[in-house]
């Protein structure tokens, strides 16, 4: 039981990238393969969160009640998710902008039906 | 002296500039990458002989490393940096006459963003700024590769994003697992602490960062994109990615292996995949129809060459490695300019179409062959001394795997040689010769046709040009102690 609440979050954080990867691999429907993209994405910013993590820590400014380093969480961390959290919903905005040309042009987002590309 | 963060911020502060540029002209919007590349590459031509005694460190926020983001202008840096300036100048004012339809403004921003985070990649000295910097050239060679909206665009570049998106969160898990461990960003910082990859947890994000970058470097079993998204984009985006994008991803992975985790065993690993992307790459090059196709697998060939020197990781093995990277940038992205006006004409990207070009076009035909030439390593051209230096550098480990690959080497390069001579056949050889009409591409593609022609003869008539500058690449790469002493002090 104590193994499970002291690693939570990395479990929860892995469990969502294998699931994202699931989707992304086998999903014959864009919309759903951009979807696990999602799911994927949100999984490393999960892990990358737990990272700097401690239980009941702080914001880490140095302040008259808090004075230790050990009770702060990690900023760096967050400043990358931040930064990656960014970059996904830029990566996503364009994956969904591009499956509108996508159906426009073929009628379907079947990506077992649309392999023109291919060899 | 001139501080190298402005390679990066002239290029970004002009892209956002565009559209303030389009409310005065729409004319003048055009003219902006030529203006940013030419500045860069002035720079860092003037930075070059500088940092080849001694690198230049930018700490940027005032703040000592590990603690703050730097910029690396080592050597290597600044001979990429010198590189993706040429060709993205060339390119650029190629584009002046041949970009004329769709969204000209936003071509204009993703292309010099494309050409920021190039610039990035190769000047930062921090993992995650990298990381950043590799998904601003990625997310706009996305959109680049859609830029024409067209059937084939839409698909390859939708088949482009899925790989490389899942190629970075695979980047991003890499470097959260360095960050958890060793707490620093800082690459050098990084590199002092690691000594071996024989524990688990330094061995799997070293794994996940080749993965990652090895997507959009298009090793082989991760170059299932590369095919499509080179053919179907507008063909002077087509020379950026092939002459620029790729061998940044390849920098990056190499960066990785040799400075970040000296992974002296994981080498054997890359020399055999090198050789397995060349053989792949030349033998499907070899099955196409399609010109731009034949190219794009040509490309996964030489970046599998590529790796292959770089792998042997002799100083000679190295230098050879960037020495032919320089030549197929400079040959691959002549070859996809020269043949985008080609398809201009004919309308059509099937070899069968090129027949009796080099009656109709004889001015960009001429340059095309020079970059086939060169590109097979034909003397006296540029990739004759390059292929040279991979084969002498391989033999000079005097190894009986080393013989036995640099054999495969050579079948590969027959096979590229079969398939090209079969397109030179074609310009020269084949077709009705009625046909009188001349109808050449214009001047703003002819110069930068013929400057990349001089550059090819040039360089190959007298090698020494580049490689007196590979000598120190070579070391900046090969002595990680040098590399991290260098930063943190």
């Amino acid at each position: 039981m104590n193994f499970l609440s002291q690693y939570i979050y990395y479990i929860g954080a892995f469990g969502l990238f294998f699931i994202g990867l699931y989707i992304m691999l086998t999903k014959k429907n864009l919309i759903k393969v951009i979807i696990g993209l999602d799911i994927l994405d949100t999984g490393v910013f999960l892990f990358l969160i737990a990272i700097g993590y401690t239980s009941g820590g702080t914001a880490p400014i140095f302040s008259k009640s808090v004075t230790e380093t050990g009770k702060m969480v990690d900023p760096v961390p967050q400043a990358l998710v931040l930064t990656g959290i960014v970059i996904g919903v830029s990566v996503l905005a364009l994956a969904l902008a591009l499956a509108i040309r996508l159906y426009g042009h073929y009628g379907t987002l079947n990506l077992r039906k649309i392999k023109e590309q291919r060899w | 002296m001139v501080n190298p963060v402005l390679l990066i911020v002239v290029p970004l502060a002009l892209a956002f500039a565009v559209p303030l540029f389009g409310l005065i002209s729409k004319k003048i919007v055009k003219f902006l990458p030529v203006v940013a590349l030419l500045f860069n590459l002035i720079v860092s031509v003037m930075l070059l002989p500088k940092v080849m005694e001694q690198p230049i460190h930018v700490f940027i926020g005032g703040f000592s490393p590990p603690f703050c983001i730097n910029l690396v202008a080592g050597p290597i840096g600044i001979l990429f940096s010198v590189l993706i300036a040429l060709v993205g100048l060339l390119v650029s004012v190629y584009a002046l006459g041949y970009i004329k339809e769709g969204a000209i403004e936003k071509y204009h921003i993703l292309y010099l963003l494309l050409i920021t985070g190039a610039t990035g990649v190769v000047l930062t000295g921090d993992i995650f700024n990298l990381f950043v910097f590799f998904e601003i050239l990625c997310i706009s060679s996305y959109s680049l590769v859609a830029y024409l909206g067209n059937k084939a665009g839409i698909e390859s570049a939708v088949k482009y994003l899925l790989q490389g998106a899942l190629g970075s969160s695979l980047i991003l898990l890499g470097i959260g697992l360095l960050y958890a461990k060793y707490g620093t960003l800082n690459m050098a910082d990084l590199a002092g602490n690691i000594h071996s990859i024989k524990s688990f947890s330094n061995f799997l994000p070293l794994v996940l960062l080749v993965t990652g970058l090895g997507v959009e470097a298009a090793i082989f079993p991760l170059n299932a994109w590369l095919p499509d998204a080179h053919s179907s984009a507008p063909s002077s985006i087509s020379a950026i990615l092939s002459g620029i994008a790729i061998e940044v991803g390849l920098y990056a992975v190499v960066r990785v292996v040799f400075t970040i985790f000296g992974a002296s065993s994981f080498l054997v690993f890359l020399l055999f995949l090198g050789v397995l992307t060349l053989l792949i790459g030349e033998m499907s090059a070899f099955s196409q129809n399609n010109i731009k196709r034949m190219f794009a697998y040509s490309s996964i060939g030489q970046i599998g060459l590529i790796l292959f020197a770089l792998s042997i990781a002799t100083p000679d093995g190295v230098s050879a490695g960037f020495f032919q990277l320089i030549s197929h940038t400079l040959a691959k992205a002549l070859l996809f300019l020269a043949v985008g006006y080609m398809i201009y004409r004919t309308g059509s990207m099937d070899i069968s179409s090129l027949e009796g070009m080099g009656k109709k076009m004889p001015y960009t035909s001429l340059a095309f062959t020079i970059g086939v030439l060169s590109l097979v390593g034909m003397p006296p051209f540029i990739g004759f001394p390059s292929k040279l230096m991979i084969i002498r550098a391989a033999l000079l480990k005097q190894e009986t795997l080393f013989t036995v690959l640099v054999v495969l080497v050579l079948i590969a390069t027959v096979i590229e040689g079969a398939y090209f001579f079969r397109v030179i056949q074609a310009i020269y050889f084949r077709g009705e010769k009625s046909e009188k009409k001349r109808e050449g591409a214009p001047l703003s593609a002819l110069i930068p046709l013929f400057i990349f022609v001089g550059l090819i003869v040039v360089i190959g008539v007298y090698p020494k040009l580049v490689t007196n500058f590979l000598d120190s690449t070579a070391s900046e790469l090969l002595n990680r102690l040098d590399y991290i002493k260098g930063v943190i002090g």
